[in-house]
C-alpha cells in the first residue's frame, strides 16, 4: 500500500512539476501502469491532466499571471475584510518568504506576499503570482510554527503549480487571440483593449470561482500537500506539521463542518492518509522545533 | 584565396558568437544579481524587468551573468532564456507561431488591460492589493529569521 501511494505521489507530482512536458508524464504513467501500480483509468486521468496543464499554461507569462493575481485578490478582498496587525503580518511574511525561497519557484514577477483575512471561517487562498490570503480562522487553528508553515507551504505549492491560472478556461485564449488579431506588434486600438479587458475579467472570474466555490481537484490538493512537505523538509521544518494540522481539520470535518474551506476541500481524511504515507515512505523523522514553538507563542500572544 | 579564408573566418566567428552569446531576460519586476550563488549573498546590482544580460555559466539553479560591467549570480526563476536570434534571421519561426502565442506574447494582460478592467469595475479593492504588495521582508530579515529559527538556508547551490 505504501509503495502504491508513493508511486502515486511520484506520478501526481510529475504531472505538475513537469507541467509543459505532457509526454514525459505519459512515459511515467505507462511504466506505472505496466508495473501494475496504477489502473488504466488512473493512467488515462493523469495523461489527460498533463495535457490540459500543458496547453493551459503555455500562453501565460509570469507578468500576465501577476495581473490576473492582482485582480483575483482585489475581488476576494471585496468579500472579506483585511485583518490589520503589523506584528502578525511581519511574522507571517517572514515564515512565508523563507518557505517561498525553498520552493521550486522562489521568485515570481511581483513576489510572494501574505495577508490575513478577518474572518472566523477556515480558508486560505493562493492568488496567481504569489499573493496568499489566509483567514484568521485558519490561522487560529495552527498550534505552532510548523503547522503555520504547512498552511503557507501548501498555498505556495498551488502558486508553484500554477493551479489558479490553470482554472482559466481554454476558450479565453482563443478569445484573446481573436481580439488582438494576428499582428501582435501593433498598438492596441480602443475596441481591442475593451475586448481584452473582458477576456481578462472572464479569466479572473474563472480563477475566483475555483478558489471560492469549486475548489481545486483532489489530485491538485494532494500534489500541493506533497510539494508543501518537500518545501518544509528542505527548509528544516517538521513535515508532521502538515499531518498534525490536517488531522485537526479532518476531525472538525468529521464532526460536520461544511463551511468555506470544508466545502472546497472535501476528503480531509484522504489527504491526511496520503500525507502520512508520504512521510513514512520518505522516512521523515520528527524534528525538534522548540525554538520555533517559543517564537510562535511570542507572536501569537 | 585570401578572400576565401577571410570569409571562412568571418563565418566561423558568426557561428561562434551566436552559440556563445547566451543571454537571459529578466521576467520579474526587479531582479537582484548577487555576489555568490545564494539568496542571502550580498547584492551586486538590481536589474529591472525586461533587461537582458549575458549568461556566463550555470551551476544548479544559479546563473553567472554579466550586466553593464557587473558580474554576479542570479537565480534561474528570475530570468528567461532569450531565444537565439538565428530563427528570426532565417524568418522561419514567425509563421509557425500559433495565434495563441502571438496573442499572449507580451501583448496579453498588460498594465493597460488592468487599467481598462479597473475603469469598468471601480468597486475592486485594488488599494488593499497594493497595501498587501507592500508587505515586504528584506533578504537580510529572512536570513536572520531562518538562522534564529534553526532552519536551513533555502536555495543554496549545494
Amino acid at each position: 500500500m505504501i509503495t502504491r501511494s508513493s508511486l502515486m505521489m511520484v506520478v501526481s507530482l510529475g504531472v505538475l512539476v513537469l507541467a509543459g512536458c505532457a509526454h514525459v508524464v505519459e512515459v511515467g504513467t505507462t511504466a506505472a501502469h505496466q508495473a501494475g501500480v496504477i489502473t488504466k483509468q488512473e493512467k488515462d486521468y493523469y495523461d489527460r491532466r498533463a495535457q490540459e496543464t500543458e496547453s493551459a499554461v503555455r500562453p501565460m507569462t509570469d507578468r500576465e499571471e501577476y495581473y490576473v493575481g492582482r485582480a483575483v485578490a482585489a475581488t476576494v478582498l471585496g468579500q472579506y475584510r483585511l485583518y490589520r496587525d503589523d506584528r502578525l503580518n511581519l511574522y507571517l511574511n517572514q515564515v512565508g518568504q523563507a518557505l517561498a525561497l525553498a520552493s521550486d519557484r522562489p521568485l515570481t514577477y511581483g513576489g510572494y506576499h501574505f495577508a490575513v483575512l478577518d474572518s472566523d471561517e477556515v480558508n486560505a487562498l493562493a492568488c496567481p503570482g504569489g499573493t496568499i490570503l489566509i483567514t484568521r480562522g485558519m490561522l487560529d487553528r495552527a498550534r505552532n510554527e510548523e503547522e503555520l508553515a504547512a498552511i503557507l507551504a501548501h498555498e505556495i505549492a498551488h502558486v508553484n503549480h500554477k493551479d489558479g491560472v490553470n482554472a482559466i478556461q481554454r476558450s479565453r485564449w482563443v478569445q484573446a487571440a481573436t481580439a488582438l488579431g494576428a499582428d501582435a506588434a501593433r498598438q492596441l486600438g480602443r475596441g481591442q483593449l475593451d475586448e481584452l479587458a473582458s477576456v481578462f475579467e472572464g479569466s479572473v472570474g474563472d480563477v475566483v470561482k475555483t478558489l471560492l466555490v469549486n475548489g481545486y481537484s483532489r489530485a491538485d490538493e494532494l500534489a500541493a500537500d506533497q510539494s508543501a512537505m518537500i518545501i518544509m523538509v528542505r527548509l528544516g521544518y517538521d513535515p508532521h506539521g502538515l499531518t498534525d494540522y490536517l488531522a485537526r481539520l479532518a476531525q472538525e470535518q468529521g464532526a460536520g463542518a461544511r463551511q468555506g474551506f470544508f466545502a472546497t476541500h472535501p476528503g480531509m481524511g484522504d489527504r491526511l492518509a496520503d500525507a502520512r504515507a508520504t512521510i513514512n515512505a520518505n522516512k521523515w523523522q520528527q524534528v525538534n522545533h522548540q525554538v520555533r514553538d517559543e517564537r510562535f507563542a511570542a507572536y501569537r500572544r | 584565396m585570401r578572400r576565401k579564408a577571410w570569409f571562412l573566418a568571418a563565418g566561423l566567428l558568426l557561428v561562434a558568437s551566436v552559440a556563445m552569446a547566451a543571454s537571459v531576460k529578466v521576467i520579474t519586476q526587479q531582479a537582484v544579481i548577487r555576489k555568490d550563488k545564494r539568496f542571502f549573498a550580498p547584492p551586486v546590482v538590481t536589474v529591472p524587468y525586461g533587461e537582458v544580460m549575458q549568461e556566463l555559466a550555470r551551476e544548479g539553479d544559479w546563473l553567472r551573468v554579466q550586466y553593464r560591467g557587473n558580474q554576479g549570480w542570479i537565480h534561474v526563476s528570475a530570468v528567461q532564456e532569450q531565444k537565439v536570434e538565428l530563427s528570426s534571421l532565417m524568418k522561419s519561426k514567425a509563421k509557425e507561431t500559433s495565434q495563441d502565442e502571438v496573442a499572449l506574447a507580451g501583448k496579453g494582460f498588460t498594465p493597460e488591460v488592468e487599467k481598462a478592467f479597473r475603469a469598468k469595475n471601480p468597486q475592486m479593492k485594488y488599494d488593499l492589493v497594493d497595501r498587501i504588495e507592500g508587505y515586504r521582508v528584506s533578504m537580510e530579515e529572512v536570513h536572520l529569521f531562518v538562522r534564529d529559527g534553526w532552519l536551513r538556508e533555502p536555495g543554496g547551490a549545494s
